[in-house]
Order: structure tokens, then sequence, then C-alpha cells
């Protein structure tokens, strides 16, 4: 499985998890892994969700760790656990990821989620190295998984069992993969392992579909010629030429695997006695860059062609040759190492490397920059171990340019701190002088008198209380009348004044008793009005001596956490520093290793060369004798 | 052909396959652990980056609580998230977003982004800080409509700004029946 498609089929993984979190099917098309739309329940977890979609792993880790400490995602909690497994696994945290999924599985988890968990275990494992304990996690699935994620369950059980020299069963468990996107690298897979597990006719078989397949796309043809290439050298193992010919034929002459076939040609031409053919893939060849293994070794095979035709002056002249290039190869591997041992080899590699604007955390070296430290250094490079390495030493830099920004943000964050206590101190004065002018108790006093007195009024009926100014004025004015009237002297006039009084103060009660359940009404209202304003002001006021209670507290919370933020900034840094200075010396000294060794197989190809130049001088000389 | 010349070919060939089956090798293990064990020193290094990785996970899950508490602390924030519920009817180019009558967030979608909505994700558009009382929510939404048109609609809501965190969701969703998109404003508890 090509590096592209291995990353593609992670991100599928994490995808199909959230799918299933909000019930939707599983595929490897990523269309069909949306969570059905308006399943959210906690928008934290869809805003993780905007960012994971958008492949800012880092950006989605970082909110999901904030949501979940925050208690903003608990609609969401067992995919939420799951997810924050998966993103730690793309962001390379094996560790911390398997401690999430194992923590997951300890607790009582719907089979679903749980099968998905192991189904994880199990890549983690197998991308350690652990393939014992990737097969257990394997065996744990209880379920099949749903769509592709299962044909992908299948594809990793083949390479844990063959990852283990299982072969027989993983060719059982290849046989089970189904016809979806992962089918051509399951019968490639399953075309090596039954050539390897003695099963070479039905492997061969398998390899030749794959050989021949319709390519859609770059992957699919380099896929192609990887099987014609592993067939071609399977049936050349097996001594059958023409078909040897017929598979390394098909493989492109521009791409990855190009030299290695035209090497593999031209032993089957050799092996079907047409040493003459056996020449044009082989001087093809030649013209190559030397510091290709297949260009070194064609280096060899091309006098070998020479001495089968008989052309044996031919031969010696293409022996020198190639222990001329030997030596100069061998002196430009010198200038290699030296480079290397001079320092900033992985900032080389990295900064000729083509920008990926989305790479983000989640990157690979794609192609190789051409420079004297990686000229000899391909295979190596494109090796599992030094990728990752590389990739680690990358991280360590985003590290420290992250590290940079939070140290910029803490910062900002302090002056903050700092002008908020300012800003607190400046309003002190006029606070105090706010709440020393609010007399809550008095006001409070007199709510409760009136409450008393609209109270009294109402269980004496007392129509007159709740007259209006003027009535009252005017009510007061017939009192005074009616004591004017008594000290009259008696006579008709004055019972006649009397009457009228009477009948004043009788239509103003009627007024009164009349308007009396509206006023009274009316009153209550308002009396609650100011039993409410009064509440509010009272809450308005806590808050006031709350704030100015804790905000000095909450300041000098803020400050503590910015200085503890900034002593792990510090703590980090030199840290980050440190590795990626031993990471990057490791990797050099692997790279040093790897010259070191072509120099001595460049050393051996050049024995090999003059020993059969001193051969055909021997022949040339014992013919000459005779 | 002298003997010797025929056992070096012999070699060669024998290196040539040997050589053509680590690549196939590479390929058929597929995933990256099945080369030999790193070693030791290397393995020391992964798990130091390893450990590094999850200190500034944590430094930032930090940092990040740290800025919302202290711009926006919980008793004035107010955020507005965006989300599509399928989106057939209406292909989203930007958002315009208002609170009393002040535009806050003017937002352009970058296809990615939009995807990102399609498939579940929900974007927080905006995060700011509002006083207790009643406020007032306006947001217009442009992109392509029905027939590939122009299309620009807005909703409003107003809402009370309690003590405590506000929550709006602005969902863009289809009314199957009107085959015309629907935008609302809705409050989160």
């Amino acid at each position: 499985m090509s590096r592209s498609r291995l990353r593609r089929w992670t991100l599928t993984c994490i995808a199909g998890v959230l799918a299933s979190a909000a019930g939707a099917g599983h595929a490897s098309d990523a269309a069909r892994d949306l969570p059905p739309p308006g399943k959210i329940r906690d928008l934290d977890y869809g805003d993780v969700l905007f960012h994971f979609f958008q492949d800012d792993y880092f950006a989605a880790l970082v909110r999901l760790e904030v949501a979940r400490d925050l208690n903003r995602i608990e609609h969401h909690s067992a995919e939420a656990e799951l997810l924050a497994g998966g993103l730690y696994l793309s962001l390379g945290l094996h560790s911390e990821a398997a401690r999430i999924f194992n923590r997951l599985l300890a607790g009582p988890v719907p089979q679903t989620v749980s099968d998905r968990a192991h189904f994880y275990l199990a890549r983690i494992g197998y991308q350690r190295g652990y393939y014992a304990e990737a097969w257990r996690s394997l065996e744990r699935i209880r379920a099949p998984l749903p769509d592709a994620l299962e044909s992908e369950r299948r594809l990793l059980a083949s390479n844990v069992l063959m990852a283990q020299g299982r072969f027989g069963e993983a060719v059982g468990a290849l046989q089970a993969a189904g016809d979806d996107d992962w089918a051509p690298y399951a019968r490639f897979n399953l075309g090596v392992a039954m050539v390897r597990s003695g099963a070479a006719e039905e492997g061969r078989r398998l390899l030749e579909s794959v050989g021949t397949m319709p390519a859609r796309s770059e992957e699919d043809r380099s896929l192609r010629d990887r099987a014609n290439l592993a067939l071609g050298f399977a049936h050349l193992q097996a001594r059958a030429g023409e078909p040897a010919v017929a598979a390394l034929s098909r493989v492109r002459l521009d791409g990855p695997f190009t030299n290695r076939a035209l090497l593999g040609l031209g032993w089957a031409e050799t092996d079907v006695q047409r040493p003459e053919r056996a020449l044009v893939p082989w001087l093809e060849l030649r013209e190559g860059r030397l510091l290709d293994s297949a260009v070194q070794e064609s280096f060899l095979a091309v006098p070998y062609a020479y001495a089968q035709l008989a052309s044996n002056g031919q031969a010696a002249q293409q022996y020198r040759l190639a222990v001329q290039a030997y030596a100069a190869e061998s002196a430009r591997i010198d200038a290699s190492i030296a480079a290397i041992r001079e320092g900033g080899f992985l900032d080389a590699i990295l900064d000729a490397a083509p920008r990926d604007a989305t790479a983000g955390w989640f990157w690979q070296l794609q192609s190789v920059p051409d420079a004297p430290h990686t000229r000899y250094i391909y295979h190596l490079l494109a090796s599992h171990e030094f990728q990752e390495g590389l990739k680690n030493y990358r991280d360590l830099r985003i590290m420290q340019r992250n590290l940079q920004r939070s140290r910029d943000s803490l910062a900002a964050f302090d002056d903050m701190v700092e002008a908020r206590e300012q800003a607190f101190v400046a309003r002190t004065p006029r606070k105090t002088e706010v709440l020393e002018g609010t007399d809550l108790q008095s006001l409070a006093l007199r709510q409760d008198a009136l409450t008393q007195r609209v109270a009294a009024i109402e269980a004496g009926r007392d129509v007159a209380a709740l007259a209006s100014d003027v009535e009252q004025r005017q009510w007061f004015a017939l009192m005074r009348v009616d004591d004017v009237i008594a000290g009259l002297p008696p006579g008709p006039q004055r019972d006649a004044l009397a009457e009228r009084s009477r009948l004043l103060r009788g239509t103003q009660l009627w007024h009164f008793d009349a308007e009396y359940k509206v006023r009274l009404r009316r009153v209550k209202g308002a009396l609650r009005e100011s039993q409410a304003a009064l509440d509010e002001a009272r809450g308005r006021v806590g808050l006031v001596e709350q704030a100015g209670a804790t905000a000095p507290l909450d300041t000098v919370g803020f400050g503590g956490r910015v200085v503890d933020l900034a002593r792990r900034i510090d703590e980090i840094g030199p840290r980050i520093d440190a590795t990626a200075a031993v990471q990057q010396r490791l990797l050099a000294n692997l790279a040093v290793q790897e010259l070191e060794a072509q120099q001595r197989r460049l050393a051996n190809y050049a024995m090999q060369a003059q020993f059969a130049l001193a051969s055909l001088y021997d022949g040339a000389t014992a013919g000459v004798g005779q | 052909m002298s003997s010797s010349i025929r056992r070096l070919a012999a070699r060669l060939r024998w290196q040539a396959c040997a050589a053509a089956l680590v690549v196939c090798g590479a390929l058929l293990l597929g995933a990256p652990g099945h080369a030999a064990e790193p070693a030791q020193d290397l393995r020391t290094v992964d798990q130091d980056v390893q450990a590094l990785k999850k200190q500034l996970v944590d430094l930032n899950r930090d940092l990040f609580r740290l800025e919302e508490e202290l711009l926006y602390p919980a008793s004035t924030q107010v955020a507005v998230f965006l989300s599509l519920d399928v989106g057939t009817f209406f292909a989203l180019d930007s958002v315009t977003l208002k609170v009393d009558d002040k535009e806050v967030a003017n937002y352009l979608y970058t296809e990615r982004e939009v995807q990102a909505l399609h498939r579940g994700g929900v974007q927080k558009l905006y995060l700011g800080n509002l006083k207790a009382g009643e406020h007032e929510i306006v947001a217009f939404f442009t992109g392509k409509g029905p027939h590939e048109r122009d299309y620009r609609r807005g909703t409003t809501l107003k809402f009370e700004k309690a003590i405590g965190a506000k929550y709006l969701e602005l969902r863009i969703s289809d009314r199957q029946a009107a085959l015309q998109p629907e935008f609302v404003v809705r409050q989160w508890e």
C-alpha cells in the first residue's frame, strides 16, 4: 500500500468513527462517511469537527481537549473519546492514543465503539511493530465493521499475519477481501504472499491480474508497475524467461520502477539465450544515474552480455569502464558524507522540499530534493524509519514555531491581566462612592411601610385613602365645611346647607367607592414594581460587591496561570531543541552508514569487475598460448 | 566465457531478484512497522517527541482556555455558530453578522470550509461579549440558490442575554415542501 493511500486510510477510519457516532454508514468514499447533518447535540463538538474535516488535526484536538475539560460535549462523550484517540494517532502520539482506546475499552461502551477501538489498537500495534498485540486486538473485534472499514480490517489482518511470517493464514485473510478500492492492493499482497508461501502459480496469476488491470490514476499505474515487477522477478526465480520478459516489458519506462525492470528484463533475455537482446535494456539502463543500484549493476551486466556473445574485447573494455565509474562514484559519495557531517542535514532536506500548504502535522516527504546530502540515500529516505525520524524532526520545528506563537500570545495576556488590574484599581473609588450613596436599607423600610399601609387600606376598605390629591383636598374641604355648618345658629338656612354638604360627601364617597378596586389594583401593581426594582438593585449591588471581592482574586488567578504557562514554555523550548539535535544526529549517522555501505558495495563491484577483467585476460593469454 | 564470469553473473542475477523482492516487500507490508525494528536510540527520540507533542497539546489547551476566560468571561460571553443541514438548495458563499446593528463578522467561505460544514462540522463564527439584557442578531447569507441563481437572505432574532454564556446557532436547512433553503437562528440553553 502506498503511503498516500495509507494516510487516506487513517483519515477514512477516523471519519468512519464519526459517521458511526452519528449513526451513518461507512465507506472509503469521503462523502459517504458523513455523519447525518443536524445530529450535533453539542455545538462545541461541531466546532471540533469543523476543524477536523478540514484536516486541521492539531486545532481540532486542542478544541476537543478544551471542550472535554469544560464538560461542553457531554452528549458526544464516547465518540469524542474515539476521535481524541484517532487525532492523537494522526499526530504520531501512539502511546497516548493507545491509552485513550484502552481507557475507552475499560468502560461500558457499545460494541460498535469497542470494535473500532480494537481496530485502532491493532493499527497502533502494527505501526509500532507489536504484531502479536495487533493480532490480539484484531481477534477482539466481534462483529464485521461496516462497509469499507471491514475490508480495511481484513487488509490489516493480512498485513499483520504477513509481518509475522504466517503467509498461509495471510492468504486466507486476503481471500476474504471484498472487491473495493483496496482489492488491487489485496490481490497484489495476496499474490506476493502466495509466491512466498510456495503457491507460486496462483500467486503469479493474481499478480498478472493486477499487472494487467486498467489504471485510472497514477497510484493505480504505480501499483500495476510494482505488480509487473514482482511478477517478472517471480518468473525469473522460476527460470521462466519468456513470461518474465512479458511482465517486465509492461513496466512503464518513466516510472519509479523502470530501472529495476530494465535490469530484470536483461536477465530474462539472457535466460532465454538472447544476450544480444539483453544488451538493449542494459545499455539503456547504463545511461541512468550511477547512484541507482540497478544502474550500478548494469555496469557489470553489460560486459557479461558481451562475454556471452563472445565479444571479449568489448567485454574487457566495459569492465574497465565499470571500474572507473565505480571509483568516480565512490569519490562523489565521499563528498556526500562530508556534506552530511557538516551538519544541517535535515534542515537542508526540509528546506529544499516543496512546501505543501495543507500538509500540517500530517506530512511526509513526497519527493527527495537533489542535493549532495540526499543524492545517494534515496532508499534510506524512502524507508519508514527515516521518514518517521524526518517527520519527527519536522514536527519538532513546527512545535518550536507553535511555542513561539504561544510565547507571543502569553505576553499579550500578561499585558491584559495587568491592564485589568489597573482598571480595577482605577474604578475602585467610583465603585465605593456609588455603593456608599446607595441606601438600600431605608428604601426597603419605605417599601415595607407602604406595603403595610396598602394592606390596612384594603382591610378597612378605606376608599378615600386611595383618592387622588385633588379629590382628597376636596374631601377635606367638605369636612371643614361640615365643621363650619355645625357652628352656625340652628334654623332652615343651616339645615339647607347641611343637607347640601351631605349630598356632596355622598357623591364624593360614591365616586371613591366606584374607583376603589381599580385604584387598589394600580397601587398594588406599583408596589410590586417597586419591590422588583428594589430586588434588582439589591442584586446589582451584590454583584458589584462580589466583583469587588473576587476581581482581585481573578486577576491573581489569571496572573498565576500566565506565569505557569510561561514556565512550561520555557521548560519545553530547550527540550525541543535538544531532541531535534539528537534526531538530526541519529539520522545523519544512519545516512552516513548507508553511504558507507554503498561505498563498500561499489568497492565490491569494482573488485568483481577487476576479477572478471583478469579472467578475460587469462582466457585471452591461454588462447594465444594454445 | 570463463566460469568466474558466469559465477559473477549468477550472483548479480540473484542480487537483482533479491533487490526486486525488497521493493515488492515494501509494498507488501504497506505499513510502516514491518521494516526492521528501529534502533533503540531512534525509539527513544520518538518517545521523547511524543511526550513533547503531548505537552504542547496540553499547553495549547490551557492557553486556549486562558484566552477564552480572559477575553470572553462566561458572564458576558456570546457565541454564534453556523451549521448546514443538508443544504441542497443553497451553496453558501458568505455570511455577514450584525449584533445590535453593529457588524461583528463578515466571513467568506472556502470550498474546504463549506465541505466541512456539509460533513457535519459547525463553525464558531463569532465569539464576543454582551451585557445582560435584550439584544438583536441579524445575519445575511449570500450564495447560490435553487437553479444556480444568486441568493441573499437574512434572518433575525431578538434574544435575552442573562448572566451566563449564550450560544446561538445560525442554521441553513432545506425546506423540502417549498424547494427553498431556510435560514433560522436558534437559541441554545
